[in-house]
């Protein structure tokens, strides 16, 4: 009588730990998968959210070029390199006018971007019609590393319309001296 | 040094532009760069390279907006992915892929894409590619992850031939170490992880970037030293330790491990003076713990018993003060949040500038933020709520600007153009009468060339006068337009921060379980040395009681 039932039951015993195995498997899978889910979702919920910011900057940006720099008096001065390695710039300063308008310390990044052509906006403001004086401190360290810091000024005419000014740096063997050139764009 | 000259952009198609981007290329590559933009696009793509370098993604994307060149596609590409859009960069990565410059940078952005995404398959073609396509950095890069990849598969000598590939550096010292990792976990003997490690430190030394190749060396120094203690090398494990600097993040553990190293040629005293040293850094180093029991070893096998046991209270009493500090971490942390208790205010500089230096080594709180920061996850959990927290400042503030252009330009909508058209006809007199004072003074026979510059001066008040009328009338309607371009934008900046500030709630949340998590596993380790030193105490004890019975039985 009892040889069947104990054979049922140890046939239960011997599928009960399996079955319990995968259940439990299951479970964690069930567990797990929200979890990662939730985690991914938070993750491209942000990369979302900072696509929406990056969109809404780029109008803001234009739109604060508008109200904030109307082009008939708007000044513009970019700084460029002339040469790849010679100058490791570390700071610049400008004045327009001995009124100080604009500094800049540099990163690697910004240094290495500058020396593979990129174009620095270093200031936008406005001045009036007239004649102006710009000028533009530098420090920085030489090719023949030498730590140098210079000055160089240009005076320039503003005319209705936007006024572009590009300070490009240069420095070249033997003495590395840093040299300044300004040139305006029309 | 001034010098002052007109230059006019050229004007030309894309013919032009790709013949100029050649002779960039060339000028670029004998050390001279092209410093005058050639066209507007060109301005525009080098203003959006200087911009993403700066971190300003954003910025990056607006400078670029419409310009089609396949520089600019690769700035653009970047900016994307820097933005979250890995969509929109896929395509672009794509067809630089198969243009004619940037192609190993775009495949190597590319496989890391994949790997974020989990596509180990994509990812290794694509750095594949990048190993194949690209040069400098961006090559060893991409084989340094190849031989990463191989190490996952388990296939060590596999990875040891990409390895073989790479220059002398950094990346391929971190190969190497990572190959030295994982022979450890195959091997029995050292000999094969110590000629990894020793490979590595020749290939950091290599590596022109002072700050990272000496924080990999020292790294290097404490797993060699580690390794040749384990392999009963104690004069090797010592020379090793000894060269890692006492200002180095990884000093406690080479205290430690040099203290152990010492202990084991019997030289105990020496031993002693390296785990005091150690002791001084907090508890959250590796090896700090155990350097505290060391010492109470220490005196013991040097034959100070009540030294010792001196030693083992102070380390109970270090443990039970360290568990304090823990309990009062978790208890900030559910009250403040991790970021706050953890990383916003491990930013304030509170100490004194001479302590400044020492600031991240011996400082407890900041030291469990370091050591809770070497995983990748953790990494990835602080970058999520770091981002989030700069997407809201930033959207906060512009909302802040927007609204102060807003009352702006309310303010000049309702100021009346009369008073503004009136005191433009008395300008317009007052030029009338320097016009007038000029010529006479022309007439006088003055010289022209002196008066050139007044005169072009006044020519634009005159013309800007002129049109004065023309250009208050179409004042109220350009403002009125910008006005509702304003008001628009401020309605997508609020729904923008209120996202921004929901998602940064679910990042805080998710790293204040991480943190807590972290720090109560911390609490286990202290929980555990305390064991240690209370059965290091009885054993004393216990040792004691037998010597005195023996004593009083003699």
């Amino acid at each position: 009588m009892f040889a069947p039932q104990q054979v049922t039951d140890s046939g239960r015993r011997a599928c009960s730990p399996a079955w319990k195995g995968v259940a439990l498997l299951l479970v964690a899978l069930m567990m797990w998968v929200p979890a990662l889910a939730s985690a991914n979702d938070l993750e491209s919920e942000i990369n979302r959210l900072k696509a929406d910011v990056a969109d809404l900057a780029s109008e803001l940006y234009a739109l604060e070029e508008a109200i904030l720099h109307p082009a008939d008096t708007q000044v513009a001065v970019f700084l460029t390199l002339a040469t790849k390695d010679a100058l490791q710039l570390d700071s610049v300063e400008l004045f327009i006018d001995e009124t100080p308008v604009s500094s800049h310390l540099y990163t690697d990044l910004e240094r290495q971007s500058l020396q593979q052509g990129g174009v620095q906006q270093i200031f936008l403001g406005n001045l009036p019609l007239g004649d102006h004086h710009l000028k533009a401190v530098l420090t920085a360290r030489t090719d023949n590393d030498r730590y140098v810091r210079r000055e160089a000024s240009h005076r320039f005419r503003k005319e209705p319309g936007e006024s572009r000014i590009q300070m490009t740096l240069d420095a070249r063997a033997p003495d590395f001296e840093p040299r300044v050139a300004f040139r305006e764009w029309k | 040094m001034a010098t002052e000259y007109q230059h006019r952009f050229r004007s030309g198609g894309r013919g032009m532009l790709c013949l100029g981007a050649s002779v960039f290329l060339l000028l670029g590559s004998i050390g001279q760069l092209h410093a005058t933009p050639r066209s507007e696009a060109d301005l525009a793509t080098r203003l959006a390279q200087f911009a993403l370098a700066s971190g300003q993604p954003e910025k990056a994307l607006a400078r670029i907006g419409r310009v089609e060149s396949e520089t600019s596609s690769w700035v653009k590409a970047q900016a994307l992915v820097a933005t979250g859009q890995t969509a929109a960069a896929h395509e672009l990565l794509k067809r630089q892929l198969n243009g004619r410059n940037h192609r190993g940078d775009a495949a190597l952005l590319l496989a890391r894409i994949a790997q974020r995404e989990g596509d180990s398959l994509r990812a290794r073609e694509h750095f594949e590619a990048a190993a194949r396509l690209g040069f400098g950095e961006t090559r060893q890069r991409a084989l340094y992850q190849l031989a990463a990849m191989e190490l996952a598969a388990g296939k060590p000598d596999r990875a040891g031939q990409r390895l073989a590939e790479m220059d002398s550096g950094y990346w391929a010292a971190l190969g190497y170490m990572n190959l030295a990792a994982s022979y450890s976990e195959i091997d029995r003997n050292a000999a094969r992880p110590l000629v990894a490690l020793r490979v590595a430190l020749a290939m950091a030394e290599k590596d022109a970037k002072g700050d990272r190749s000496v924080a990999l060396r020292n790294r290097l120094l404490v797993r060699a030293g580690f390794l040749s203690y384990q392999q009963e090398e104690y004069e090797k494990a010592i020379g090793f330790l000894e060269k890692v600097p006492l200002d180095s993040y990884h000093t406690p553990r080479a205290l430690y491990l040099h203290g152990l190293a010492l202990a084991a040629r019997d030289n105990h005293r020496a031993a002693m003076q390296s785990w005091h040293r150690a002791k001084k850094f907090p508890l959250a180093h590796p090896g700090v713990e155990d350097a505290w029991l060391g010492m109470g070893r220490g005196y013991d096998l040097a034959g100070y018993l009540g030294q010792a046991g001196e030693a083992y209270l102070a380390a109970n009493a270090s443990y039970e003060s360290e568990r304090v500090t823990l309990r009062k971490l978790a208890a900030r942390i559910r009250e403040e949040g991790a970021w706050k208790a953890l990383i916003v205010d491990a930013r304030e500089a509170d100490t004194q500038w001479f302590l400044a230096d020492n600031r991240t080594l011996t400082q407890p709180r900041m030291a469990y933020l370091l050591r809770f920061m070497e995983s990748a996850e953790a990494q990835q959990a602080v970058a999520q709520v770091a981002d989030l927290v700069a997407l809201e400042t930033g959207l906060a503030e512009r909302e802040r600007n927007l609204r102060v252009f807003r009352g702006s330009l309310a303010d000049r909508l309702s100021t009346p153009v009369g008073p503004a058209m009136a005191s433009g006809k008395e300008l317009g007199e007052k030029s009338a009468q320097l016009r007038a004072r000029l010529e006479a003074l022309e007439n006088q026979g003055a010289d022209p060339a002196q008066l050139a510059l007044t005169a072009r001066t006044l020519g634009d008040i005159e013309d800007a006068l002129a049109t004065l009328e023309s250009r208050v009338g179409q004042r109220n309607a350009r403002l009125r337009q910008l006005k509702s371009r304003l008001d628009g934008m401020l309605g997508g900046m609020e729904s923008l921060r209120r996202r921004a500030g929901e998602l940064r709630q679910q990042a805080e949340a998710a790293l204040d379980e991480r943190v807590l998590a972290y720090v109560e596993a911390q609490d286990k380790r202290m929980v555990y040395a305390l064991d240690k030193s209370e059965q290091q105490i009885a054993h004393l004890y216990e040792y004691l009681a037998l010597e005195s019975l023996q004593r009083g039985s003699q």
